[in-house]
């Protein structure tokens, strides 16, 4: 027990030195950070706006009118931004695995997977969450959203799952690295599914994808279940009022069974050629 | 004259042959786009009709050619210019009998070329099959389409020359190409159309020069404006290709001169 405690603790500390390790990045390359406080912004602001013009010519899209949009969009970049935060990596991982990276990991007394996570936390991650944030918070006005003790702490659990599960399907797909040895980047694409998925009602797409979508791959649960749960929108599949627990349970599974398929990957893992 | 641009031209055509992977990356990115776009216009229109003759039907194709266009507007000046600064290589280009731009742009040509047969057409084919056959307007409408895309390249590789300029003073150019790459898309009308834009908005969009790289030749494709709003709009298109090659001009002999090689 008492060696649980201090392992627990090592790590924390551990973790606390790189986040400060992580913001002294930003004194670094106060340029750097600028940039993306321009860009992230245009990205998300501008796509939501476009978004709103085209579907307040039609009232609604799939029953869901732009205000609930902004909710779910919102919901959406939030989650995106804190998986930049914690979990980019995994789109840069096939890099990892071709140079060699992972051998300075291996040989230090702590989790592999823990130390490629939390040594490297993006900062600049930070600056999607603000343009997330202010479509969040449009939406909340536009829908009138009561922000009630359980409505806050179902937001909360629900940014929890949302993370985990973009985290898990991440790594998976840089976990192919292990395998294929190649250091595709599967960060665009990732991205743009993401994108095409999470912003907009799932609903819109046909029910085979839907399917796919909420039972094989996760993304259903990402911001689709548990926002419309939270707004109370009803859906072909109804999630009986524990929509945020689910998508907290779907995370911590996806990120679970994601770890095993790293491990597995790390037996293959032979370091760089020279 | 033109003969040592024409050899850069061929040389990139047959190294562009070997990079495979990028090649897949981008059919299967605008695959997704395409399918995923065509499902928001479906559920958003609903059998309905915007405007005057506007379908759910005439988005597909809208959206389909977009993707087609969008291989059309890869460019590689900006990410050129910058790798050969950082790398220092760029004291080589410079020294070459060659115009560095002239050389640059025969690059992005030579891509161009080759990608319209490993890019282009895939997802042509792809958008036909999965979606539906992107069908021209009427048949008298081509010409201008053709006339149109060639001006929007020409912005559209002007105006990433012009930005590409920046990387021989700044170094840290990453967020800023994103900042263009969200600006031209959404600015553009390539995903949404700025017609769907309130008219105060759509009205400033018009002065500046993004939706003359995708809204424009869209909109003579499928047959979404008059002929004589599609005369005048070519005009303001041909008038930007003026101002920005004559920016291009100006800068290009003095941004050379003072170019910060590091590195080298």
């Amino acid at each position: 027990m008492r060696k649980t405690y201090s392992t627990l603790a090592h790590y924390l500390s551990v973790t606390i030195y790189s986040i400060k390790m992580a913001l002294l990045t930003i004194v670094e390359y106060p340029s750097n950070i600028l940039g993306w406080l321009l860009s992230n912004p245009i990205q998300f602001l501008l796509g939501f706006a476009a978004i709103r013009f085209a579907v307040e010519q039609f009232g609604e899209i799939n029953g869901w009118n732009y205000g609930q949009l902004a909710f779910l969009y919102g919901i959406s970049v939030i989650s995106h931004a804190l998986s930049m935060i914690f979990f980019v990596q995994g789109w840069f991982m096939g890099f990892y695995v071709i140079e060699g990276e992972f051998d300075r990991f291996l040989t230090r007394p702590m989790s592999v997977l823990y130390q490629f996570f939390f040594t490297n936390i993006n900062v600049f991650g930070l600056t999607d969450l603000i343009p997330g944030i202010l479509v969040f918070l449009y939406g909340c006005v536009k829908t009138d959203f009561p922000f009630t003790a359980s409505n806050v702490v179902g937001i909360l659990v629900m940014l929890a799952g949302a993370v985990l599960i973009r985290g898990g399907i991440y790594l998976l797909l840089g976990s192919t690295s292990f395998w294929t040895k190649s250091a595709n980047d599967f960060g665009q694409f990732t991205q743009e599914i993401f994108d095409k998925t999470t912003m907009y009602p799932l609903s819109m797409y046909p029910e085979s994808l839907q399917l796919i979508l909420t039972f094989l791959i996760p993304i259903g649960w990402v911001s689709f279940y548990p926002a419309s749960e939270l707004m109370g929108i009803e859906n072909t599949f109804s999630t009986g009022g524990m929509g945020v627990w689910i998508t907290l349970g779907v995370g911590i599974a996806t990120m679970m069974i994601v770890g095993l398929v790293f491990r597995a990957g790390l037996k293959q893992y032979e370091s760089a050629g020279n | 004259m033109f003969s040592k641009y024409l050899f850069i031209y061929k040389t990139r055509i047959i190294r562009s042959f070997t990079y495979k992977f990028d090649v897949y990356g981008n059919i299967l990115m605008q695959t997704i786009i395409m399918i995923t776009t065509s499902f928001f216009w479906k559920a958003l229109f609903k059998g309905s009709t915007f405007g005057n003759n506007i379908t759910a039907d005439s988005m597909m194709t809208y959206t389909i050619m977009s993707s087609v266009l969008s291989v059309l507007f890869i460019t590689g000046v900006e990410r050129r210019i910058q790798q050969s600064v950082e790398k220092g290589t760029i004291a080589i280009d410079l020294m070459r009998p060659v115009n560095v731009f002239g050389m640059f742009l025969a690059e992005d040509l030579g891509s161009i070329t080759a990608l319209l047969v490993q890019n282009l057409l895939p997802i042509l084919i792809l958008g036909s099959v999965l979606i539906k056959f992107p069908a021209i307007v009427s048949l008298s409408a081509i010409p201008m389409f053709m006339a149109s895309v060639i001006l929007s390249m020409a912005i559209n590789w002007l105006l990433a020359a012009i930005f590409g300029m920046w990387a021989f003073t700044a170094i840290s150019m990453d967020p800023l190409y994103q900042a263009k790459k969200h600006l031209v898309r959404l600015l553009s009308g390539s995903i949404i159309p700025i017609w769907f834009f309130p008219k105060r908005i759509a009205d400033i969009l018009n002065v500046l020069p993004f939706v003359y790289i995708y809204q424009l030749p869209l909109d003579i494709y499928i047959g979404s404006a008059s002929n004589a709003e599609i005369y005048s709009r070519m005009l303001i298109q041909l008038a930007w290709v003026l101002v920005l090659g004559a920016l291009f001009y100006i800068l290009s002999g003095k941004s050379l001169k003072k170019v910060l090689v590091q590195g080298g």
